[in-house]
């Protein structure tokens, strides 16, 4: 690779003064090429939805890929004579890539158009039209189901296809698709001061109001034919697409999308959007349009685990998650479906990374209709560049495409092959990549934990089960390391093998925090020890870490995450002994809410001592109460009973059973080189969803 | 029927049975009309509340013992609401900061602000100010402390404090220079046998003296102890003669010599999963983690060769000191569990013991 680089290196800067040239000759089209996002969300029917005094400022959309230019000519607008003006001044100044005059981006451009092109998993999509067409009433003739087909959660990282599969499924099917979109519009008419009349609706209040409308009211554009259900569609702003779609006329049915999500992590903003839903499904109107809601996982940063009045803040409210999203008890009602993992067991149900095959497979379709059409320009990217981006995607399928458009303009802005001489493009593309796309990795839990607990180091011996390619990566690994230089006798204990893991990158891609990552150390550590002389290094280590630093938050440890990590691998045998070892959740958490009970407890029997006693003082602090309640049991006859809650903390029974933890699932796997993954172990992935940090029957007895 | 511990409480200071020196001069104190802001500290059972009540009879008379319980929500600067109870009478308040956590400076702010700002009502109180008696002021927050030492210079006209703990030692300095600072001793044995004569003789018995000296061992200084085995030792049977006499231990610390008897047994990864369990069990009782340690210790330094002991001790105060900084007492007690099981290990199969020892 490296030697590469250097060959390479000055082609490539001969490569950008060719690019800067050009630049100079040619302003219009460059631009042109370089600013896809204007360009993009003027194919959007958006527009629409500005142009007109938002009262709701919601737009339907469903910008169909077949017709993006009918579309845009219908829409007309400013932007659109802009965009063609440009063109012109392009087409004048430029010679060579006279052809491409579409410049949306890839990901507009080659849209998906059928089930086919989807690169999710079959089962997955099959589920969400499963449930549509029982939403919609073809596939539920007497309509027992459908009144149970109200609300259908999607969830997911970015780039997995979610909305994509929406909207083939309602062009399949044929429904609209009504989507709702926050709005800034309403504080403007606010901001001059004096009440102009219109009445101020905050956003909540609009959301709730568009729910209710959208569920039951026609729009006021499509045909007036259907006959289910046309109330008044007066004052109702809502449009639909199904204006400007090919399906007007006909008396479509629709559904709502909800992706732009009102700022549910405000609480007066989440409880009246939760209010908003449970309206929505308690409607019995059984011909209203069921609703969708998208969820784009925003990354799962491990919640806090200090200690320290922890009773106060549960920083897992601040994910934007399932949870946050639906109210806890419409989450168990029957009327909300959530698409579970068919093949993940990630631990709520969700789109999965595209897998690594699956995602190849269509960018090389994708590629080969690109290059199918003559007026393509650019060089076809080679395998290794595809391999790279697939890759560095993380099955993020729409920043794979971005990056591989990249990919693709730039190779031929630097070389400016009219059609393309294919050799000697990978390595410095190769780089490029490297540079450009690299994007935070959301390295899973579970490799995580793999990688630190697995402790590798220079020369392991590899595992009976591991593949040829893993060895030949690990080599390359190898030879990448430096050994560490001797060490002084008096230290030879601490003398180790140069080290596989990254820490820093480790510390870069982390899904959870330090503090989280010591206590997933600390629930697991003790099976990948061999000697109690490990034991012993590693939980010294973590306790010398978790004092580190002092009261205050500011004055934390910035570096406990390295060196958790990193005490953690000096501690651990090498190479780790393979037992089938299990990753468990921390029983921490579970201990903290108990122990949190008994406070509670302990307050309400310290406040029942305080009217027996009835002392100018009360006289029993916390710890009288919970160290002393045994010898209180036995001491005496009480007017009160005493209160309930004791119970949290008065019984202390030895008995020596190990308790069970719950298991971490095994993220969906991802690694390249693997056949579409088939796992459909559903009932594992719902035992770890529902499953809490200790199974029930552990703690009943408590 | 209330505990004896609570029944047989002496109510004034006259009635108190030891630290007579201590009780003169606050008795002093409260006669003259200058009283400052006060810190109680001592081993928990030595009697600290019980002076405090007396302190307070003596300053307010009896109007301190008509108690009302309020609840009293507090909002947060991150706008969450806690409920705290607060136990207060016409004359003085009292409040137990620990409970709401890290929030404790939003609660003690509020209250003293109130306090402070309002002026004593009842004409015919024998005092101008109000007192605020803070219980377990030990483990306020740095960020409490600090706001309290401004406090209470700023309203010391119509507020004074009264501050309970255990040690000094985890309070910021400004504010043990602005107390008055009085040590409340635990009892001695004898001390401790005329109070439970006291009680028995209230009750209507008699206690035989080697019993009194069985029980007054048996709490090591905590009188509160002491009673509440007097009296289910009385519940059990009626005869307190010692030699049927069993002291019953608390279950938390019979639970503790268990888990110390777990680590004697055997050495293992596998056993320091049970062990974390079972520490699990013990914390989440709400059994605090330096007793925890505290007893298995005691426990287990008595059952190994004397060479062992004192690297174990070496190593429990380590811990314990690490745990007062850190999060995770989990962590603290496991790592310590983990060095005990490694010494013991070593020592039994006669290892050197000196290597990678001298080196944390």
């Amino acid at each position: 690779m490296s030697s590469h680089r250097t060959a390479r290196a000055p082609r490539k800067s001969g490569g950008a003064a060719n690019l800067s040239e050009r630049a100079t000759q040619s302003k219009g089209s460059e631009k042109m090429t370089m600013e896809p996002p204007t360009k993009k969300a003027k194919t959007k029917p958006l527009t629409m939805s500005l142009a007109r005094p938002p009262m709701f400022d919601l737009s339907g959309i469903q910008p169909f890929p077949q017709q993006p230019k009918t579309s845009q000519s219908k829409l007309g607008g400013l932007g659109q004579n802009k965009r063609s003006q440009k063109d012109v001044k392009g087409k004048g100044k430029e010679k060579v890539q006279s052809g491409d005059s579409d410049t949306r981006l890839w990901v507009d451009r080659y849209e998906p158009e059928s089930e086919e092109d989807l690169a999710v998993h079959k089962r997955k999509v099959q589920d969400v039209r499963h449930w549509l067409l029982e939403a919609l009433g073809p596939n539920d003739p007497s309509g027992k189901l459908r009144k149970y087909r109200r609300i259908l959660v999607l969830t997911g990282p970015a780039g997995t296809a979610k909305t994509a599969a929406m909207q083939i499924l309602s062009r399949e099917i044929g429904f609209d698709i009504l989507e709702w979109r926050n709005t800034m519009a309403e504080q403007f008419s606010r901001s001059e001061g004096e009440w102009n009349g219109i009445e101020y609706e905050g956003s909540a209040d609009k959301f709730r109001t568009f729910l209710g409308r959208a569920s039951t009211c026609r729009p006021i554009f499509a045909s007036q034919s259907s006959t289910s259900h046309t109330q008044s569609t007066q004052g109702s702003r809502i449009s639909s697409s199904s204006a400007s779609s090919t399906g007007a006329g006909s008396s479509r049915q629709r559904i709502i999308l909800l992706e732009d999500l009102p700022n549910v992590l405000y609480p007066p903003t989440q409880s009246s959007f939760h209010a908003a839903l449970e309206d929505f499904v308690d409607t019995p109107d059984r011909g209203a349009a069921p609703l969708v809601i998208i969820i784009s996982d925003a990354g799962l940063r491990g919640e806090d685990a200090e200690d320290g009045g922890a009773r106060w803040k549960s920083r897992s409210k601040e994910a934007m998650d399932v949870r946050n999203v639906l109210p806890p008890n419409l989450l168990r009602s029957p009327y909300v479906t959530q698409i579970n993992s068919l093949y993940s067991n990630e631990s709520w149900g969700s789109f999965n990374p595209i897998a690594a095959t699956y995602m190849r497979s269509a960018l090389k379709t994708m590629l080969d209709r690109h290059f199918a059409s003559f007026s393509a320009m650019g060089t076809r990217p080679t395998k290794d560049v595809l391999d790279l981006i697939v890759e560095s995607s993380n099955g993020d399928i729409r920043s794979a495409i971005n990056a591989l458009q990249f990919a693709c303009t730039a190779d031929q802005s630097s070389h400016n092959p009219p059609k393309g001489s294919k050799k000697g493009k990978g390595p410095s593309a190769t780089v490029m990549l490297e540079a450009v796309t690299r994007r935070e990795q959301s390295l899973a839990l579970f490799h995580l934990l793999g990688k630190i607990m697995y402790n590798k180091r220079k020369g392991d011996q590899p595992a009976q089960s591991v593949s040829a390619k893993d060895i030949r990566r690990d080599k390359e690994i190898d030879a990448g390391l430096k050994d560490p230089p001797p060490l002084p006798p008096h230290l030879k204990d601490h003398e180790r093998k140069a080290s596989r893991v990254d820490v820093e990158t480790l510390y870069v891609d982390t899904p959870i925090d330090a503090s989280l990552l010591s206590l997933y150390i600390h629930q697991n550590y003790t099976q990948y020890c061999t000697t109690l002389e490990d034991c012993d290094a590693l939980m010294d280590s973590l306790s010398w870490v978790d004092s580190s630093g002092g009261e205050n938050w500011y004055q934390a440890n910035p570096h406990q995450f390295h060196v958790v990590a990193l005490g953690t691998l000096h501690a651990l045998p090498t190479p780790v002994p393979r037992r089938s070892q299990k990753s468990f959740k921390p029983a921490f958490f579970e201990m903290l809410k108990q122990q949190h009970e008994a406070e509670d407890g302990v307050r309400d029997v310290q406040l029942w001592l305080q009217r027996l006693g009835s002392l100018p003082v009360s006289s029993w602090g916390a710890r009288d109460v919970s160290l002393g309640i045994s010898s209180l049991w036995r001491a005496g006859v009480y007017s009160e009973p005493i209160p309930p809650t004791h119970r949290n903390f008065s019984q202390l029974e030895f008995a020596l059973v190990a308790d069970g933890f719950a298991e971490i699932a095994q993220e969906g796997e991802t690694a390249p080189d693997l056949p579409p993954p088939q796992r459909e172990d559903r009932p594992l992935a719902e035992e770890t969803i529902t499953g809490s940090y200790l199974s029930d029957d552990d703690i009943e007895e408590w | 029927m209330s505990l004896w511990v609570d029944k047989h409480r002496p109510r004034s200071l006259d009635q108190l049975h030891y630290h007579h020196q201590l009780t003169t001069r606050l008795k002093a104190l409260a006669a003259s009309g200058d009283f400052p802001h006060m810190l109680f500290y001592g081993p928990s059972g030595a009697g600290k509340k019980t002076r405090i009540a007396g302190t307070l009879l003596e300053l307010f008379g009896k109007g301190v013992d008509r108690l009302k319980i309020d609840q009293r929500v507090f909002l947060t600067p991150t706008r969450r609401k806690l409920d705290v109870n607060i136990v207060q009478s016409n004359y003085h308040i009292e409040i137990t900061p620990s409970e709401v956590g890290n929030y404790d400076r939003v609660v003690i702010q509020e209250i003293l602000k109130e306090i402070a700002q309002t002026q004593q009502v009842d004409l015919s109180a024998k005092q101008k100010f109000k007192l605020v008696v803070i219980h377990e002021a030990d483990s306020l927050t740095r960020d409490a402390q600090a706001a309290l030492r401004r406090t209470m210079e700023k309203y010391m006209s119509n507020m004074r404090l009264i501050l309970c703990a255990n040690s000094t030692s985890k309070l910021i300095a400004p504010i043990r220079s602005r107390c008055l600072l009085i040590r409340v001793a635990a009892p001695d044995t004898n001390e401790m046998q005329t109070v439970l004569e006291h009680v028995a003789h209230n009750e209507g018995f008699a206690i035989p003296d080697d019993t009194a000296k069985l029980i007054a061992e048996d709490a090591n200084g905590n009188m509160r102890k002491a009673l509440l085995v007097l009296e289910a030792l009385k519940m059990q049977s009626t005869d307190l003669s010692s030699s049927s006499l069993s002291i019953a231990k608390p279950d938390w610390e019979i639970y503790c010599h268990k888990v110390a008897d777990m680590i004697i047994q055997e050495q293992s990864p596998a056993r320091v999963m049970e062990v974390r369990a079972k520490l699990y069990e013990l914390l989440s009782h709400c059994i605090p983690p330096s007793i925890i340690i505290k007893t298995i210790a005691d426990k287990v330094v008595d059952q190994v060769d004397e060479a062992l002991k004192a690297d174990i001790m070496h190593w429990a105060a380590i811990y314990e000191a690490r745990m007062r900084v850190g999060n995770k007492k989990i962590f603290h007690l496991e790592a310590w569990v983990v060095k005990v099981m490694s010494l013991y290990k070593h020592f039994f199969f006669g290892f050197d013991m000196e290597a990678g020892f001298d080196d944390f």
